[in-house]
This record gives C-alpha cells, sequence and structure tokens, in this order.
C-alpha cells in the first residue's frame, strides 16, 4: 500500500481550520450548505495531494476535481445533483477498490 | 452619469464567486470605500466601520477561516458592527436598523465595485471570532460581511439557489392588503 505523504504541513492546517470553521458557521446555515461545504473541503484535498500523488491518483484526482466543479454548478438541481453525487460515489468507489487489489499501485 | 446609466449599473451587477490574481488599484479600492461612506445611514448614525485588506498573507489567512469563500480576492473590505457607535446613540443592540446600515453600506460597495469595472462578492460564511483574531480587532466591532474584491474570472457562477424568474411585479403588492 502506497504510503507516501501527500499534504504538507500547511495544507493539513488549511483543511483542519476550513472543517472546525464550517462546523462552527453550519450552525446558522440552511442545512443544505454541509454538503456544499464538503464537495469544497474534498476540492482543496484534491488540489493539495494532486502534485504528490501517484500518476494513477493524479489522473483520478484530476478526473474528480472536474466532477466535483460540475456538481457544484448545479446543487440547486436537486435530483441532477443527487445523481451527480451518486455517480462520483460509484467513481471513488472503483478506485478504491482497483487500488486494494493492486496493493496500492492502481 | 444619465439615469439610465445608473440603472444599468444596478441591472447588470451580479455576485462574483471567482476572481482572477490581478490586483486592485488602491485608488479604485478607494472609490469603493467612499461609496460605503455615502450610504444611507439610520439616524445618520455610523454604526458601520470598513476595514479594507489588501496585503496578501493577510488575504489568504481570512480564506483560511471563511470556508464560504470561493474566491481568492486580491482584497477584501470587511464590513462590521462599531458597537461603540450603538451605544453612543443610545440605540438598542437588537435594533434592525444596524444590520441594515451594514446592508446598505454593502450595496452601495457592490455597486460601485461594479460601476469600476471590478467583480465583487459578499461573504458571510466566515468564523467571526477567527476573524477577530487574524485581523486583531478591537472588542467593540463585530465582523458581519467580508466584500471579495476583484476582476471577474470568465468562469460559470453557481447559483446557490435554483434559478427562477423574479421580476419586481413578482416581489411588490400594491396598497392595502386585502381580507
Amino acid at each position: 500500500m502506497a504510503e507516501s505523504l501527500v499534504l504538507t504541513e500547511d495544507e493539513a492546517l488549511e483543511l483542519l481550520a476550513f472543517f472546525v470553521t464550517s462546523a462552527r458557521i453550519l450552525q446558522r446555515e440552511p442545512a443544505k450548505y454541509g454538503s456544499m461545504r464538503l464537495l469544497m473541503a474534498a476540492e482543496r484535498v484534491g488540489e493539495f495531494a494532486l502534485e504528490r500523488s501517484s500518476p494513477d491518483t493524479q489522473e483520478f484526482l484530476a478526473a474528480m476535481a472536474e466532477d466535483l466543479d460540475q456538481a457544484m454548478m448545479y446543487m440547486a438541481d436537486h435530483e441532477r445533483f443527487v445523481d451527480d453525487m451518486d455517480a462520483m460515489c460509484r467513481k471513488i468507489a472503483q478506485y478504491l477498490v482497483g487500488r486494494d487489489e493492486t496493493g496500492g499501485e492502481a | 452619469m444619465t439615469s439610465e446609466q445608473v440603472l444599468e449599473v444596478i441591472r447588470t451587477r451580479r455576485v462574483i464567486r471567482h476572481l482572477t490574481d490581478e490586483p486592485v488599484e488602491r485608488t479604485q479600492l478607494e472609490k469603493i470605500l467612499e461609496a460605503g461612506r455615502w450610504a444611507p445611514a439610520g439616524g445618520n448614525h455610523r454604526f458601520v466601520r470598513f476595514v479594507a485588506i489588501e496585503n496578501p498573507a493577510t488575504l489568504q489567512l481570512i480564506r483560511k477561516i471563511s470556508p464560504g469563500m470561493s474566491q481568492r480576492p486580491p482584497a477584501i473590505i470587511l464590513l462590521c458592527i462599531d458597537w461603540n457607535q450603538v451605544a453612543l446613540a443610545e440605540t438598542p443592540a437588537d435594533d434592525p436598523v444596524i444590520y441594515i446600515d451594514v446592508g446598505t453600506a454593502m450595496e452601495n460597495m457592490l455597486l460601485a465595485t461594479h460601476a469600476l469595472g471590478l467583480g465583487a462578492g459578499p461573504v458571510t460564511s466566515f468564523s467571526k471570532e477567527a476573524m477577530r483574531v487574524v485581523l486583531n480587532l478591537p472588542q467593540h466591532l463585530t465582523p458581519e460581511v467580508a466584500i471579495c474584491i476583484g476582476h471577474a474570472a470568465p468562469r460559470g457562477q453557481s447559483p446557490m439557489i435554483p434559478k427562477q424568474r423574479v421580476t419586481w411585479q413578482s416581489l411588490t403588492d400594491w396598497e392595502r392588503f386585502e381580507d
């Protein structure tokens, strides 16, 4: 299993700040904003990890970035958003299964 | 400027959530701040203070504690309520006029930004406590809205709610409501 580090200390701290401040702000925001904040966090993880990931994961993250962008564009359309998210969940699961089967090399 | 030009600026202003790295000139920022100064204020009191931020390191810190800030703005104007001024005017802390004043100042600034050919997006999704620390705000100021200012990036905007046809007619009733 690949064990290389893909986040810097600053990037990890930025994500920590994003999660904690989001948790506080979501107490006074509509519940549906929770999904948006999580996608924004996923977008940042992808951006940070892109350069230092394996070539396969780089390819996966690049595709995921496009999907995330598209999903956030259409958040207001509930049915489409749910479909987009289901498709992304399937893609993530497929990639994870592939990596698991090849010991992290896929 | 004709009345039609003013109305066109009002009609065409949009919230901009994607900005380029291009810096905003100090003179432009000052014009936007001046537009805020001329906003209508309840009782002609000055409950709203402006904090202008151009320093890149500070801007980065603000973005880190502002989950709602999808922009990477080259400038931010933070609108704060000055509770010393509220107390001085003997205005109750729950008087809505305090927040209405924040809104009028913000809208003047958004319109000025658009009139100058720049883009702006207001953000309230930040941690007020973290913002206080980042800017070393005195206790009598509370940060209410951060206006991200810059040059609009050519990228699609994401609506927060489904797009709907809104007209002034759909928002307006005339005279007394019927029983």
